[in-house]
């Protein structure tokens, strides 16, 4: 009788499985109309992904703060018809509708608002729903920069991407510039052994994939943890306190308020070298990341800068 | 599960020096090595800092956490009668993960209080998971596991519903210790997980008799005059006590209460008085290899301690369940 059961409930399992697959056979996902009749042009992202895009873009969502800052230098802010709650920068952002934050994107929301490409970084999950935007023939272009050459290649595509091509060299060539007083300046200064602190506890800082890395080279300064593999990783407090600092820059949140205690004897904390860097500044590979550059390069040779 | 005549007890006390003997082996290997070269014969400044202030306090707090952590498992094993019951899996280390955190953000500046909402978060997992599991017809392996399950799902439902409110800045740190992470031991934390490391252990050691009578059967025991109901609130308080002072001090470390006391009883027989003492020292051994592991395998980077133990917990976990 048990056994009588089991089998009617083992096959009426497999009759709704069966059912789901034929379903989902038949169901024709309602496209949107953003390729088919539109021209398309092809650009190639950080990943290496070669990805069709209308040739006029209206609309665009940004699932990152930095990318939704790019958007707006190039003067096409007005173009985003979606962005994360993490995006606080410029003001404009806050009448944008949110799509959630950037590790967990709400999907619908963003297929909702029907946009004809989604700019994300790595430092979204992107893996999680890419394949739902290839579905909806929405395209997607991933950043990934890794240099200060990077960024200002991210900025160049973006522009490209929302059609202010020109807009996008301008900026560029302004922040270029703005580099090249700061190297000018600090040329001539020994570098600074800097250590990057992101989390007193935990003692995260940046290794030798960052950006960050890059601008603290531009700014007179060395990192300490330039070899450390990966971009972000979490150090061991001995080798921390074996690096001897001779600064120690913070990004500034409230669980990073002062050194750890691994650097209580190095030469950054007995000469009071420790600068606070505003978090949202320094963690965005964005146009203000050249603020960042000129606030450490001014922290670590204030004499260059009389 | 047999209970050994008196007569084991001289190998009992030869296997217990030995035990010893390789915990001491341990503490000193674990000392030799990090992701710093230390030449130990002309020590500077620094060094003496790094080998001082970092590397010692690490591996006492990883022995204290290992000895907690085993001789907890090994209590509420002998005292819920089944090999399964581990403070990781009946969610009493998530109850004392919660009161962690919830101390982090009520009262952030006041550091004692962690390890005692820990302890409060522990001892109500316990007695949830114990309420669910007993049944008329008594405890089986099935109902206390789904019961663990079930806490454990929950409480960790409840924290990463706390992450989500919190700012994300403020409890950033705690997804890395929510793993098992021994890396911001300080002496302080050292002093008060051994203090309640070796007071435990001297306690539930000394249940260890009335434990040996309830393995045979609440009921059996209460005819030889043991006070079940006093021994259970006492096994209950001091392993909530034990996970929670661990807990705070270092994280979620999982599997040490399963693998170790296991262990000793395929090495010793499952005599109480052998087993409890004899996972202390072996947690600690155990503990102290795990996060040597985590310490140097990507050095300088750092491995979570509870990712080592849980990849050798996880199958050994099968193994139990498959066994049994």
């Amino acid at each position: 009788m048990k056994n009588f059961k089991l089998k009617y409930f083992v096959t009426t399992i497999w009759l709704i499985v069966f059912g789901l697959i034929l379903a989902g056979c038949r169901i024709e996902i309602p496209k949107s109309d953003n390729l088919t009749n539109a021209p398309t042009r092809e650009i190639t992202d950080d990943l290496g992904r070669r990805v069709q895009i209308p040739a006029q873009i209206k609309r665009a969502v940004s699932l990152a703060p930095n990318l939704t800052e790019i958007v707006f230098s190039v003067g096409a802010g007005d173009k985003l018809v979606g962005v994360t709650s993490f995006c606080n920068y410029p003001q404009e952002t806050q009448k944008i509708p949110k799509i959630g934050d950037t590790i967990s994107p709400n999907i619908e929301t963003i297929i909702a608002l029907k946009p004809q490409i989604v700019l994300v970084s790595t430092s979204s999950q992107i893996e999680n729903f890419t394949k739902t935007l290839d579905a909806q023939n929405i395209a997607y272009f991933v950043t990934n920069p890794q240099t200060l050459d990077d960024i200002y290649k991210s900025i160049h595509q973006i522009g490209d991407i929302v059609g202010k091509k020109e807009k996008a060299d301008e900026i560029v060539g302004t922040l270029k510039k703005r580099v090249a007083d700061v190297e000018a300046r600090t040329n001539a200064a020994d570098d600074v052994r800097v250590f990057m602190q992101f989390s007193k506890d935990s003692l995260f800082t940046i290794g030798k994939d960052s950006y960050m890395t890059d601008l603290i080279n531009r700014a007179g300064g060395i990192s300490v943890t330039k070899d450390v593999v990966t971009a972000y990783p979490q150090l061991s407090k001995e080798t921390a306190l074996a690096l001897n600092p001779e600064a120690i820059i913070l990004s500034d949140s409230e669980d990073n308020q002062s050194p750890n205690d691994a650097f209580k004897n190095s030469p950054a904390v007995k000469n009071n070298k420790i600068f606070k860097i505003n978090a949202d500044i320094i963690s965005r590979p964005a146009p203000r990341i050249i603020d960042a550059l000129e606030q450490i390069a001014k922290s670590l040779h204030p004499k260059s800068f009389e | 599960m047999k209970v050994p005549s008196p007569k084991s007890q001289v190998p009992g006390l030869r296997f217990g020096v030995g035990l010893l003997l390789l915990l001491a082996f341990t503490l000193f290997i674990a000392v030799l090595l990090g992701s710093e070269k230390l030449s130990f014969f002309e020590l500077n400044e620094q060094q003496k800092a790094i080998l001082f202030d970092i590397r010692l306090p690490r591996v006492l707090l990883g022995a204290s956490v290992g000895a907690s952590l085993a001789v907890a498992g090994a209590s509420l094993q002998s005292l819920l009668r089944n090999p399964l019951a581990e403070p990781y899996l009946l969610g009493v280390s998530n109850g004392a993960a919660l009161g962690t955190m919830l101390a982090f953000v009520f009262f952030a500046n006041f550091e004692f209080a962690r390890p005692v909402f820990a302890f409060l978060g522990a001892s109500v997992a316990t007695f949830a998971v114990y309420q669910m599991a007993k049944s008329r017809a008594g405890m089986n392996t099935e109902r206390l596991v789904l019961s663990g399950v079930i806490v454990t799902t929950f409480l960790s439902s409840i924290i990463v519903l706390l992450t989500s409110l919190i700012d994300a800045a403020k409890l950033r740190s705690f997804t890395f210790w929510l793993l098992g992470d021994l890396s911001q031991a300080t002496i302080n934390g050292f002093y008060l997980t051994f203090a309640v490391a070796i007071v435990g252990t001297i306690v539930l050691s000394s249940q260890a008799k009335a434990l040996n009578l309830m393995m045979i059967g609440e009921r059996d025991a209460f005819d030889f005059g043991v006070e079940v109901e006093k021994v259970r609130l006492i096994i209950f308080t001091f392993a909530a006590a034990l996970v929670g002072t661990s807990v705070a001090a270092s994280g979620s470390v999982g599997y040490v209460g399963l693998i170790v006391p296991h262990l000793i009883r395929l090495a010793i027989g499952s005599d109480n008085r052998l087993v409890i003492p004899f996972s202390a020292i072996s947690g600690a051994i155990f503990v102290v290899l795990a996060d040597t592991v985590a310490r140097v395998a990507i050095a300088p980077r750092e491995l979570p301690v509870g990712a080592v133990t849980a990849l050798i917990g996880a199958p050994m976990f099968i193994y139990l369940l498959r066994k049994n």
